[in-house]
């Protein structure tokens, strides 16, 4: 089988035009057997325009519905009618396969519909899109709000055991990536700040900077960074599947309350343990900047807890553990509205899941931004 | 041309394959041969090992001994090219469809175009809405997302994606599972139109007693790790088997009860 082998060629026969097909025609040559036919050598290309009334397929040894369609749509496109072209010499399996393809031959042309929003288009509909989404925010914080009020009004509606796997889940199983991420920024804040102070012989005002930094600012924002990216979106993948698999249609159609059983215990898991957390940063935090102080700016732990009692005035402290509940509402909310909002297809789950990071963390630098202004506005 | 010799052919063979859970025993001394333009149906109880052997003949899933082959290339002993190449003549359409949720029909009927031939671009929607139409959807359908498919549709852009490259064999998860009668009656004959008319070797899991009963020219019957009885539906009715004996009566005792025959099933009265 060369390369040079002819795989088509026309004749006459009684005076009719027949083009006669030969070798393989499969999906494989597609590329080859188009140049052949359409080509300017080709049949049907060039500035012969002899139209074949009849096709030959005794030297055919391969005919599948690509190749067909190939040819069918060459000749359609070179003005011949499908429907008065004769077959002869065609194997029974050609055949069937040729017929096949030119019963469906109209249904093959049909474009498919593709409208592309011009730009003004999609940024409109992104900020409808947008519009919505928060709306749907607002509403689902409210009904959680409302269900939270609920509960506290009636204990026993809580779900204990769904509750405490979800602070086992939430907050027990973050304390390593905690303990490890802000020990570590305890590390730089002290190395970065005690570069500057040696310079200056201050190097005790280290500890202040990291203190009043780390409990302030820094412990909760990376603290609900983290809980963002880690249980935002486990929230959102564990609720949009949940959906997915119409668990939580399940759950509706038992008499139960959706919003009871699986929200209010994973809003109240992470509302509680995200303050724990940030005391476990806090503590891990100086402890990092403790070693590193201790290491290259010649101030020994002793020295830098009894510095701590002076430098760390309790407020910062407190301020930054009264953030991280606020912090947490929001984030859980984010996430389990963004769950329960994912419609009845795989890929909404990963697009909504990725949503719920980008938006928990985004809400976490807004409030912490807040926050500062108004603390600052009211002198604390 | 050579089409006598070629109907012999074993296209897929499953050679004393043994597959074992744990303590489980799936397949024990499996053996099964499937020819060229043969349609074939699988049939068994829960747990008998259909989908478990059909994972295994796709390559993947590994048996725990014995040998598949699909068109003579052993799915776990050949080099990966040859196994990849292979891949590319048969097709299959998963029970869910599978379809990629990321991509349009259209799109998923294209990947494998795109990814393994050289269609012309100017074909290329062609050869999409030819495949749409070979599984009985309109090229409007191509537009669509999956997740906007009833179940039926799902299956049609699954089993255009799966004929996509123009298979030899096409394996089949329970086709009409989940559709309605008339609906699963033309998906019957859809699979039968490929198998006569394209020449395509159907080796499917069904369930439908209807589809055994009017498409199927060879029943398989899995059973206690092995392959209890083999033939066309009246050799299999005739064997003497209390599961396949259940299995066919199953519907035979619905409708030889002539005191139901004008009731509503409705009953307990």
């Amino acid at each position: 089988m060369g390369e040079a082998q002819r795989q088509c060629w026309v004749d006459e026969q009684d005076g009719r035009v027949v083009l006669h097909l030969g070798g393989a025609w499969s999906l494989a040559g597609l590329r080859d057997l188009s140049a052949q036919l359409s080509g300017p050598d080709g049949p049907l290309g060039g500035g012969r325009p002899r139209l074949p009334q009849r096709l030959d397929g005794q030297a055919l040894q391969h005919l599948d519905t690509a190749a067909a369609l190939l040819l069918l749509g060459a000749l359609a496109d070179a003005g011949t009618d499908l429907a008065q072209l004769e077959l002869q010499h065609f194997d029974a399996r050609h055949g069937r396969v040729l017929e096949v393809v030119r019963k469906r031959y109209a249904e093959t042309t049909a474009a498919p519909p593709k409208r592309p929003l011009a730009a003004l288009g999609r940024f409109g509909k992104a900020t409808s899109e947008m519009g919505q989404l928060l709306l749907g925010h607002v509403e689902f914080f409210g009904r959680t709000l409302t269900e939270i009020g609920r509960v506290l009004l009636n204990p026993r509606r809580l779900r204990l055991h769904e509750l405490f796997a979800q602070l086992g889940q939430v907050g027990v199983n973050a304390v390593p990536v905690v303990v490890l991420v802000t020990f570590l920024i305890g590390v730089v804040m002290a190395y970065m700040l005690g570069l500057q102070a040696e310079r200056f012989g201050a190097n005790i005002f280290v500890v202040d900077g990291v203190a009043l930094g780390m409990t302030r600012e820094f412990s909760p924002l990376i603290v609900a960074t983290i809980m963002a990216g880690r249980s935002g979106a486990a929230f959102t993948a564990q609720l949009g599947t949940m959906k997915l698999t119409e668990e939580i249609d399940a759950i509706r159609t038992l008499g139960l309350e959706p919003a009871q059983v699986l929200v209010v215990p994973r809003v109240l898991a992470l509302v509680i343990t995200l303050p724990l957390l940030v005391f476990v940063g806090n503590v891990a935090g100086l402890a990092g900047a403790a070693m590193m102080a201790n290491a290259t700016l010649d101030i020994t732990p002793q020295v830098f807890v009894n510095r701590l009692h002076l430098a760390l005035a309790p407020r910062h402290y407190v301020i930054g553990l009264a953030k991280a509940p606020v912090f947490a509402l929001f984030i859980a909310v984010i996430g389990c509205r963004m769950g329960v909002a994912v419609s009845r297809d795989t890929r909404s789950i990963g697009i909504n899941t990725t949503s719920t990071v980008v938006q928990g963390i985004v809400a976490v630098i807004l409030l912490d931004a807040m926050f500062a202004v108004f603390f600052q506005e009211l002198g604390l | 041309m050579n089409a006598p010799a070629l109907a012999d052919e074993v296209v897929v063979d499953v050679q004393n394959v043994h597959t074992r859970f744990g303590k489980q025993m799936v397949h024990e001394d499996l053996s099964l041969q499937v020819r060229r333009g043969e349609l074939v149906a699988l049939i068994g109880g829960s747990g008998s090992g259909k989908s478990v052997l059909l994972r295994e003949i796709l390559g993947l899933q590994r048996p725990t001994a014995g040998t598949l082959r699909v068109l003579g290339t052993d799915m776990w002993q050949s080099p990966e090219s040859e196994r990849a190449a292979v891949r590319r003549r048969f097709g299959m359409m998963f029970q869910e469809g599978a379809l990629f949720s990321s991509l349009d029909v259209a799109g998923n009927v294209a990947t494998p175009l795109l990814e393994h031939t050289d269609t012309p671009p100017a074909l290329l929607p062609r050869l999409v809405n030819l495949r749409l139409a070979l599984a009985g959807l309109g090229a409007e359908v191509g537009a669509k997302m999956p997740a906007q498919l009833s179940g039926g549709m799902k299956k049609r852009a699954a089993l255009a994606r799966a004929l996509a490259l123009e298979p030899e064999v096409l394996f089949l998860d329970e086709p009409t599972s989940g559709l309605d009668p008339i609906t699963a009656r033309a998906f019957d004959a859809l699979i039968e139109f490929l198998n006569r008319d394209l020449g395509l070797t159907v080796l499917m899991i069904t369930h439908d007693l209807d589809t055994l009963l009017s498409i199927a020219r060879r029943i398989v019957v899995l059973g206690r790790g092995r392959v209890l009885a083999d033939g066309t539906a009246e050799q299999v009715m005739s064997v003497d088997e209390p599961w396949i004996k259940s299995y066919f009566s199953s519907r035979q005792t619905v409708h030889s009860d002539p005191a139901r025959a004008g009731q509503a099933p409705a009953d307990g009265a």
